[in-house]
């Protein structure tokens, strides 16, 4: 008999150490799926940047924080999303000795977060106001990326079509983690700032900014694809047929997800379950890989 | 594993608009219309003063007072800690430890003992550990009846999620989270097993609470009757299915961890790894000038803290990169496998080579 639990509280957010051999790893890791492989593909373009630009504001936020379980809680955040970072790159060195030379798009990437979202050289109060103003953006993407999360560790379908078990590993260890920590970025913006105006302005700004990476990196990973040779032109039309057969989230996951964000009552431990989680990271390939 | 390599960005500032896809245009028509427009935005906004909210403090902290100490072995000592009052405490699951905040200013964590159902007190159970670093001895000598302390918790860092079965293997003191862990396992009528270890029986607490369950799925396996065990006996019992849930001495973690090859294993970590063969040395912190002192069982890290409250750190062991900071002056004796040399040191496992190190911090 399975011991019925509650959800596990309070939970210590600790970064664990993996690691990935991605030699084996086709390019095409959906078999026969290009289109589908890409749609999740661009997310490896835009995690390490993203994630870094996560840490560096982050850090820079720490001298404000006023309660010393929130701290604990970013301290956690921190190290778990440096650890994603570096492995997404991992798997971008691995396009690139397959073929495909996804550095056009990365530093495409890098204008965002380094650019746009970067320091823009204030001092004082607006500097200030400007890395709350980050925070309520990395609030509202770490929304998506719970979400994309929890969708990961349910995604039966692609086991059943027989994506590769390593860049599976990679997909939900991340996921899983994402899941774990889904409370973070809120709660610090919330400590922080909490001003309900910002956090609409950035989901804006985020759905935005997302929506037009994914169309643009999927397109150039098409493009790019050494195999398919530019045959099949992408974008998130495709999301069309690869949501439904479970490949990719389906699109109608963005709408109700940004509505219940957008509640003042909002609370991200609403979304995912913890245990699922946790079990998942307790069985992980990759972080028992790091153990030996 | 957090710095990239230069080649992605090929040279130019970030800030600058990208190059176009494919490589026809040096900036992209896209991101100059959007940078113009989020730009814009910027500045509308910048023509306001802004508006910096007031940030709340928060404390979590509780004051309790020892309600009830009782020897649980050779040298356990048994605290139940409740509200002054009586009151109710914050809930708690099988797993969660409390940092305690003793008078001395250390702070030490240790796990929750007792029945999560009872609600207005926890016990938590300490070995005093001559050689450690004075927290278990203050416990033992400080802590009695009638004293109050401040802690913090309880928080989750071993947290028990639902299986059909379950192994679980304590080590001597390392039996404080697993006890709740097991009761909740026989109360959910699951599969279980517990291998307790240890040197001697006397030295292992909480055997007569043990001794209220099924005998038939618990070994007591003590070094002076059965040798010190190795983990492929520890893992015996381990099917498949079964969720491995590990607590005990740094080694036996460890080597739980090395003989595990497939399935779920949860172990719990409390502190980084002992620092081998430090030696004392000084760090200036170059923005303010200040020179502290790291002693030879102490890491870069925790002495800064202790100057810099908010300075970033993750996994104190070497492995995130979080804590990695610019080192002005001096030769780093580098300790991390994700130590990259040159002009940078990862201060939460690396230390100074020649005494001395100027960081930019």
């Amino acid at each position: 008999m399975t011991a019925q639990l509650g959800e596990p509280e309070n939970i210590v957010l600790q970064a664990r150490d993996v690691s990935f051999d991605w030699s084996g790893v086709p390019l095409h890791w959906i078999p026969d799926d290009p289109v589908a492989t890409h749609l999740i593909n661009v997310l490896h373009l835009l995690l390490p940047a993203g994630e870094e630009w996560f840490v560096k504001v982050f850090k820079e936020a720490l001298p404000y924080v006023k309660d010393d379980r929130l701290r604990e809680d970013v301290l956690g955040f921190i190290g778990q999303e440096a650890m994603h970072a570096g492995s997404h790159d991992g798997v971008l060195d691995h396009f690139v000795e397959q073929g495909l030379d996804v550095r056009p798009f990365v530093r495409q990437v890098e204008f965002v977060f380094d650019g746009l979202l970067g320091d823009r050289n204030l001092t004082g109060e607006r500097a200030q106001a400007w890395l709350f103003e980050r925070v309520a953006i990395i609030a509202a993407i770490e929304h998506f990326t719970g979400v994309l999360g929890d969708w990961i560790l349910n995604a039966a379908a692609l086991d059943e079509a027989g994506a590769d078990p390593t860049m599976m590993d990679l997909l939900r260890w991340h996921g899983a983690e994402e899941v774990e920590h889904r409370h973070v970025a809120h709660d610090l913006y919330m400590h922080l700032d909490g001003s309900y105006g910002k956090r609409v302005r950035a989901m804006t700004e985020t759905i935005t900014m997302l929506l037009a990476l994914w169309q643009r990196g999927h397109r150039f990973l098409m493009a790019r694809d050494p195999l398919v040779k530019g045959r099949i032109k992408g974008g998130l039309h495709h999301l069309r047929r690869t949501g439904p057969a479970g490949l990719t989230p389906p699109g109608r996951l963005l709408g109700p997800s940004i509505m219940r964000y957008l509640r003042r009552s909002y609370s991200p431990l609403n979304e995912g379950s913890t245990s699922q989680a946790l079990a998942y990271l307790a069985s992980s390939p990759a972080a028992q890989a790091a153990l030996r | 594993m957090t710095s990239r390599s230069p080649r992605w960005t090929a040279g130019q500032s970030a800030g600058q608009i990208p190059p176009d896809l494919r490589g026809r245009r040096s900036r992209d028509p896209f991101w100059v219309v959007v940078g113009a427009l989020f730009n814009g935005i910027q500045w509308v906004r910048s023509l306001r003063t802004p508006v910096i909210p007031y940030v709340r403090p928060v404390d979590r902290g509780l004051t309790l007072v020892v309600q009830e100490t009782r020897r649980e072995a050779a040298d356990v000592v048994g605290l139940r800690l409740g509200a002054p009052d009586g009151g109710l405490l914050p809930r708690w699951q099988p797993g969660c430890h409390l940092d305690l905040l003793l008078p001395s200013g250390r702070r030490r964590q240790y796990s929750l003992c007792g029945d999560p159902a009872d609600r207005r007190s926890y016990r938590i159970a300490v070995r005093r550990l001559p050689a450690g670093g004075g927290g278990s001895i203050e416990v033992h000598e400080d802590l009695v009846e009638g004293r109050t302390v401040r802690v913090q918790g309880p928080r989750n860092a071993f947290p028990f999620l639902a299986s059909e079965s379950y192994l679980f293997l304590a080590g001597g003191i390392g039996i404080t989270p697993i006890l709740p862990m097991v009761q909740a396992a026989e109360r959910a009528g699951a599969d279980w097993r517990l291998v307790y270890t240890g040197r001697s029986r006397e030295t292992l607490p909480f055997l007569d609470e043990l001794a209220g369950l099924p005998p038939g799925r618990i070994v007591i396996r003590t070094d002076d009757e059965h040798g010190v065990p190795r983990s492929a006996d520890l893992l015996r019992d381990a099917g498949p299915g079964t969720a491995v849930y590990c607590c005990g001495p740094a080694p036996m973690i460890d080597a739980v961890r090395g003989a595990f090859s497939a399935g779920t294993l949860h172990y719990e970590r409390f502190a980084p790894a002992p620092i081998v063969d430090g030696r004392p040395f000084t760090v200036e912190l170059a923005r303010t000038g200040t020179t502290i002192g790291v002693a030879a069982g102490q890491s870069a890290l925790e002495a800064i803290k202790a100057e810099l409250p908010s300075v970033a750190y993750s996994c104190r062991q070497g492995f995130c990169g979080t804590c990695r900071v610019r080192v002005l002056d001096g030769t780093v004796d580098q300790r991390a496998a994700t130590d990259q040399g040159g002009d940078s040191m990862l201060i939460c496992v690396s230390r100074a080579r020649g005494g001395h190190l100027t960081l930019d911090l």
